[in-house]
């Protein structure tokens, strides 16, 4: 099976969106869960590429671009992955397992491109100074371009070229390090769940972790996450509702103190 | 002086609105992070205010180029408050704008970036992933409905942000963080149940005595189903509270304990050969 050039189009084009997504409403196609899932659907096998997407998802689920840090691409990893796997039929896994040093390599570009963006600043500066309204508007909309160029160049390359790529690959790699990569495609999400335990203030309210890990360990059968979303609501709320109480009765207590004063 | 000819109205604020949405981080960059971006955001009013005096249009285009970067959703709130005072005080407020901008970024990314960010991905693409993962699809539709969500909010807060102005910073801080431990409840009984759910991987391994064979995976979920998945997390954990480890090199080890994991019957049988 080989990639048409209208499928590398489409492709490189989705990244090109994606990043922009990321960048304003994130509503979803910056994900590896939406990038995958297209890619799949492209190279007519959804399946495939749902299952690489939702695993590159829950591992990256804590690792986001928190006050501009770089993280790796694992958009377009994601889609070289899938495309990859899909291509060469080892299944999903290894799409993941490439999917994932893909978008490590790719964080080089990330960086570039917000460099590059530097460039915009100054300019914007310099048509501040001339009092050129036009020109701060425009230099801010151009600076989507090294964004858009650092995700679709090598998406573009990257599949044009990939044929050859997965081939070498299938002919040099050992049965033990395939295997190794599957595991490790299985345990990547707990990476994701860790990095969400250490911004989310585990220590004070573990008690709901333990609740959720229950509920889905050993009642699996009859939960689903869905359901342990709704009980995390029931909690949230009650724990909100509680603390209110507690603040209005403190406040009532104050009011009423006062008044006795007053009244001596 | 004041202008207090020029009143921004509603449909300012909107046109404010939809470039703070997309128009925020389109140029971020190392030097000014969100400045380019911001100025962008609020050049409707800019124009509306100052278009008519060329000296009062380039001190307020060099005020807010300035340096700026929040969580975006919570932007809209700072840039609100930014054009109230900007149309109540005029060019003279440049001191007190830069003041609020630099004031509140801090504090509002710390609360946004775990509200929209962090429990926000928790909740909202883990459940996503988690259909994706039995191969529905139709799981995706679950962000394309949430961020629907995340947008109406955020055109609330860039005109509650204008409503209140200067009052932005006390009141609402209040609120917010008793939303934010709430959230907080949530976000980890998900994240909790997500564990034995997503890591699906299962210990092959099997010692054969003769006759009995013992498969070590059944031995395990007899003590506690999610055992495993929950002791890869917490060796994770661990490892991301020391000094030097970040996300990457994390994902280097993972990889490792794949490699050693995956391969581990034939690594036993190999041992076991070697005594037997």
């Amino acid at each position: 099976m080989e990639l048409s050039i209208i499928t590398i189009v489409l492709l490189t084009l989705y990244v090109g969106i994606g990043v922009i997504d990321q960048i304003s409403i994130q509503a979803g196609p910056y994900t590896p869960l939406f990038a995958a899932a297209v890619t799949g659907l492209l190279l007519n096998d959804l399946p495939t590429g749902l299952v690489i997407g939702a695993t590159l998802q829950l591992m990256t689920l804590g690792v986001a671009t928190y006050g501009g840090a770089t993280v790796p691409d694992f958009l377009s990893g994601a889609i070289m992955g899938t495309a990859f796997a899909i291509l060469s039929g080892n299944g999903a896994e290894y799409g993941i397992g490439l999917a994932v040093p893909i978008g490590l390599l790719l964080t080089q570009l990330d960086v570039l491109g917000r460099m590059t963006n530097t460039f915009f600043q100054h300019r914007a500066d310099r048509f501040a100074d001339q009092g050129n309204v036009r020109g701060v508007e425009i230099s801010n909309v151009l600076g989507a371009i090294p964004w858009m160029l650092s995700r679709m160049i090598p998406v573009f390359v990257g599949l044009y070229y990939g044929d050859a790529v997965v081939q070498t690959i299938n002919s040099v790699i050992p049965v033990w390090f395939m295997t190794g990569l599957r595991a490790a495609g299985s345990i990547l999400p707990a990476m994701g769940m860790a990095i969400l335990m250490r911004y989310l203030p585990l220590k004070k309210y573990y008690p709901y972790y333990i609740i959720g890990f229950v509920m889905m360990a050993y009642g699996s059968s009859i939960f689903s996450i869905l359901s342990v979303a709704l009980v995390g609501l029931a909690l949230a709320v009650i724990h909100v509702n509680q603390k209110n109480q507690v603040q209005t009765d403190g406040l009532m207590m104050a009011h009423q103190d006062e008044e006795v004063e007053i009244d001596g | 002086m004041g202008n207090t000819s020029v009143k921004i109205t509603k449909s300012d604020l909107n046109k404010v609105f939809i470039r703070n949405l997309f128009g925020l981080q389109l140029a971020w960059n190392y030097e000014k992070m969100q400045g380019l971006g911001y100025c962008y955001v609020i050049l409707p009013v800019l124009k509306k205010l100052y278009g008519h005096d060329p000296e009062k249009m380039k001190r307020a285009l060099k005020t807010h180029l300035g340096f700026f970067n929040t969580t975006p959703a919570m932007s809209h709130l700072i840039i609100g408050a930014d054009i109230a005072i900007e149309e109540e005080i005029g060019i003279e407020s440049e001191q007190v704008v830069t003041g609020i901008k630099t004031g509140l970024m801090g504090p509002f990314a710390g609360v946004g970036d775990t509200l929209f960010i962090a429990i926000y991905r928790a909740v909202v693409f883990s459940i996503a992933a988690y259909l994706a993962l039995d191969g529905q699809a139709v799981g995706l539709l679950i962000p394309l409905l949430a961020v629907a969500a995340v947008i109406f909010i955020r055109y609330k807060f860039t005109h509650f942000g204008y409503n209140q102005g200067k009052k932005l910073a006390t009141g609402f801080a209040n609120r917010i963080s008793l939303i934010t431990e709430g959230a907080s409840i949530l976000g980890l009984a998900v994240v909790g149940g997500l564990i034995p759910s997503v890591i699906r991987y299962n210990l092959n391994l099997t010692f054969t005595f003769g006759e009995v064979s013992l498969s070590i995976q059944e031995m395990l979920n007899r003590i506690m189903p999610g055992m495993v998945p929950l002791s890869i997390v917490a060796l994770s954990y661990w490892l991301l509270g020391k000094k030097k480890m970040n996300s990457t090199r994390l994902i280097m080890v993972l990889i490792g304990l794949g490699m050693v994991l995956g391969n581990l019957q034939t690594m036993v049988d190999w041992f076991v050969a070697l005594f037997a």
